[in-house]
């Protein structure tokens, strides 16, 4: 990374985000209380020491290491009562740690996610075996760091934009106007399941989906340190998600990725372009916009029961988004559906955080509350917004995890999920 | 009906809720209250609230301005423009015996009407109504003695200083206190320099390091009545200060720390929860910035969420920020005292004739906040600002409740109240 860039870095963390943000640390500790990490390792010494209270100390140096065990999953900003930004602060300070001292290959690596959904979709059986065989695993944990335990996401045969051009066109005509359709990588690729329960859902509903062609939203960049290869990963998908269908809503079911639309990329990467603050005002995770339609009286409820108790977990990247907990809300909508809330912070992989060998074993403490509940409340299926959160769910508890739109779609006669 | 008709009738939109605004002990009083009639609430916080970083107690009234023993008389002669005086001694009573009885006898025990006398981390002693059964065995009495042990490798507990402060005080029942300190070694996790006593809690709730902890302290504390320890004794598992009791052979007691405060994270994550299980939506991260009124009432509250504001549909709203600690109420550069979501009319406008050069002297800047009617709706003179807007806890003008220790009993019974007067009003 030049040394320029560098430079601009660490003007940005000095003025931006120290005087407008730090100076409000009243050194509460409240997000001490909440950090997930620093409850389970000593090796990060929590969100106020590595932020608010070292950054005053730095004075030029580049900041020790610490700040690199941070997972970058955001709950001490959002349990700050005085609005102090910690992690952003905290991720700009790795930024410029990587920019004045390198970023190992591995990270540029695990961060091409629509690179992997490209490559790995026509041989997808060969991929799914090969990270599926212990010795290959072990041999990347050796050349690569990435940790041989860790959940890789499965490839298909066929992806969401292969299922859009081959199913028979939509019978119904919309009666509810457009919406844009925002998939992300998994979506598009690894687990199309989720996203095409919310196109048939959105449909249902009368809504006319536009599905774009659309790249990764740079949100694993980001938190790797790598702001240059996120910006200009979120700034193509945020023209690739205006093109079409002016001013209307934009609905995801990439939990993580709706957040890096809405705020992540301005707050953390800095970026002001109106065109992607248009884009964030306009972002709806899923189960937040059909609790919208139904908190106004415009959501079909005459929900098929579901008796089944599901275990949702919401991840530390939807909670940060300010919504609330929608898709707890809206699965209570169901029917002889039991939810019960996780009550986790965090699962521990935080994209691509629990991936990275020395880091695996932190990944799987801070999950650990939340596999245990997974696996004493659940009936076969857990539920969570989140891909990589689902993968590490899935992999730790051996229990299917869903995104909770896969409920709604059979609650509303759309299809069934296997193992209910 | 639509939402433009709903709102030109001047009635609630379909769908709108009771908006809560604030996670503090008020916020999370009210919202329970009212969800617990049934009423359908969203609490909008910008963080976490203020209860995790307490003591984990709760104070009616401590200093009025001498030492206070029987809390509830001294709540009935307090001045007129303090906030007990339009709540009344018998609401303040109920309120706080209903948080009480809701947390259970394995959080809050204590009779409001009498105040306990609890060491402090430094070795004074604090009056407070209710206690965690964990702390109430070191209430200060004439003629015992205490043990203060501490840990070595946990910063923020000095046995020697707070051992050294209860020796040479009298009890508040007149007789002598004996208080002598010990150490105990033991880390909570390998390496760690300078653990906070949450990292000791979070050890605490694996029972084999409870038991190795209370071998410690039983082979460390000496000649006692009474053992006293850093309140460490387990955040998620309640019940580690009867194991540790029973394993040292005498009363255990915690006393609290600074925060991170264990005693009052207990508090904060159990009411939390109840809140959670009684229907509420919690929207946590997303501060309320402003409102939008029709008709003399708010019909919605407008929070900012990520990428830009939501507006939330309001049948009422109980508005609970706090007070100047958490910003709600602020001071610019030239003394001007504002309230920051509504513009509330505040009790006082200008900063600089309210501060004293005395630090400990009264400032009367501290008792600056919003008057109310008797429902506990904020007034612009005798008249409510809007119909259907209500506050409570520290954003309430008349009390210095730092040194008066009555946070929390205006916190409660005045959440209480408005709750109370929300589901009177749409009862009717």
């Amino acid at each position: 990374m030049s040394e320029s860039n560098a430079k601009k870095l660490r003007e940005r963390l000095n003025n931006e985000l120290k005087r407008a943000s730090l100076d409000a640390c009243v050194k509460c500790t409240i997000c001490e209380q909440s950090c997930p990490v620093s409850a389970v390792t000593p090796l990060f010494s929590g969100p106020k020491f590595v932020g608010p209270q070292a950054e005053r100390f730095r004075d030029g140096a580049s900041v020790d290491h610490s700040v690199d065990y941070c997972s970058s999953c955001g709950t001490c900003s959002v349990v700050c009562p005085q609005g102090v930004k910690v992690a952003e602060l905290n991720s700009l300070a790795r930024a410029v740690l990587k920019a004045e001292h390198g970023v190992p290959v591995r990270d540029r690596l695990i961060t091409q996610t629509t690179l992997m959904g490209k490559a790995m979709t026509p041989v997808a059986p060969i991929a799914n075996a090969v990270l599926g065989n212990s010795a290959a695993r072990k041999a990347m944990e050796l050349v690569m760091g990435v940790a041989a335990s860790a959940p890789m996401p499965t490839a298909h045969g066929q992806t969401l934009r292969g299922w859009l051009k081959k199913r028979p066109a939509p019978t119904k005509a919309p009666t509810r106007g457009q919406v844009v359709f925002f998939h992300g990588c998994a979506g598009g690729y690894f687990e199309t399941e989720a996203a095409k329960c919310a196109v048939e859902v959105l449909e249902f509903l009368g809504f006319e989906v536009l599905v774009p062609e659309q790249g990764c939203c740079g949100l694993a960049e980001q938190s790797n340190g790598l702001f240059e290869q996120a910006s200009s990963s979120v700034r193509a998908l945020v023209g690739q998600l205006r093109k079409p269908g002016v001013g209307v809503p934009i609905v995801s079911t990439a939990g993580s990725c709706g957040g890096m639309l809405k705020h992540e990329a301005h707050e953390i990467l800095g970026l002001d372009d109106p065109d992607l603050l248009d884009v964030g005002r306009r972002t709806r995770d899923i189960s937040e916009f059909l609790m919208e339609l139904h908190d106004a009286g415009d959501l079909p409820t005459d929900f098929a029961p579901i008796a089944a108790r599901v275990p949702y977990h919401q991840p530390c990247q939807v909670r940060s988004q300010g919504i609330g907990m929608p898709a707890a809300d809206l699965l209570r909508l169901i029917p002889k559906l039991e939810v019960v809330e996780s009550g986790a912070i965090c699962c521990g992989i935080a994209g691509t955080y629990g991936l990275k060998k020395e880091k695996y074993e932190i990944a799987q403490a801070v999950g650990k509350p939340l596999f245990d509940m997974v696996l004493e409340t659940n009936q076969g299926v857990a539920a969570c917004d989140t891909e990589t959160c689902r993968w590490q769910i899935a992999k730790s508890t051996g229990v299917k995890t869903i995104h909770p739109i896969q409920l709604v779609h059979q609650a509303y006669g759309l299809g069934r999920v296997e193992g209910l | 009906m639509t939402l433009r008709q709903a709102q030109a009738a001047g009635s609630p939109a379909p769908g709108a809720r009771v908006i809560v605004i604030g996670a503090g002990l008020a916020g999370l009083s009210a919202a329970l209250r009212l969800a617990q009639a049934g009423r359908p609430v969203t609490l909008v916080t910008k963080g976490a609230g203020g209860l995790g970083l307490s003591q984990g107690t709760i104070d009616i009234l401590g200093y009025a301005p001498e030492r206070v023993a029987r809390p509830l008389d001294a709540v009935a002669s307090v001045a007129s423009e303090h906030p007990y005086a339009s709540l009344g001694a018998d609401a303040v009573a109920a309120s706080i015996a209903w948080l009480r009885d809701e947390l259970g006898p394995e959080l809050l025990v204590g009779d409001p009407a009498v105040n306990l006398h609890l060491p402090t981390a430094v070795g004074s002693i604090r009056p407070t109504a209710l206690a965690q059964p964990s702390m109430v065995a070191a209430d200060v009495v004439g003629g015992r003695r205490y043990a203060v042990v501490g840990v070595r490798q946990l910063k923020d507990f000095q046995a020697d200083l707070i051992a050294g402060n209860l020796a040479r005080s009298t009890a508040p029942d007149g007789g002598p206190v004996a208080a002598h300190p010990a150490w105990i070694d033991l880390p909570a996790r390998p390496g760690e320099a300078d653990p906070t006593g949450l990292t000791y809690a979070r050890a605490m709730d694996d029972e084999s390091f409870a038991d190795r902890f209370a071998d410690a302290v039983h082979a460390a504390a000496g000649e006692c009545d009474v053992v006293v320890v850093p309140a460490v004794l387990g955040v998620r598992r309640l019940g580690v200060w009867r194991q540790v009791s029973e394993r040292v052979g005498r009363p255990v007691a915690e006393i609290a720390l600074q925060p991170p405060s264990v005693p009052g994270l207990r508090l904060d994550r159990a009411l939390l929860a109840q809140v959670k299980a009684a229907g509420v939506r919690v929207i946590q991260g997303a501060a309320a910035i402003g409102c939008r009124a029709e008709g003399g009432r708010v019909a919605s509250v407008t929070v900012a969420a990520a990428g830009g504001p939501r507006e939330l549909a309001a049948s009422a709203v109980v508005y609970a920020p706090g007070g100047f600690e958490s910003g709600a109420l602020d001071v610019d550069s030239h003394g001007a005292i504002r309230e920051r979501v509504f513009g509330l009319p505040l009790s006082a406008s200008d900063a600089f004739a309210l501060v004293g050069p005395d630090f400990w002297a009264p400032h009367p800047l501290f008792a600056v906040g919003v008057l109310t009617d008797a429902d506990g709706r904020p007034v612009a003179g005798a008249e409510p600002v809007l119909s259907n807007l209500y506050a409570a806890g520290g954003l309430l003008a008349g009390a210095e409740r730092w040194c008066e220790k009555s946070g929390d009993g205006i916190a409660v019974a005045s959440a209480v109240r408005a709750a109370d007067a929300i589901i009177e009003g749409s009862a009717a």
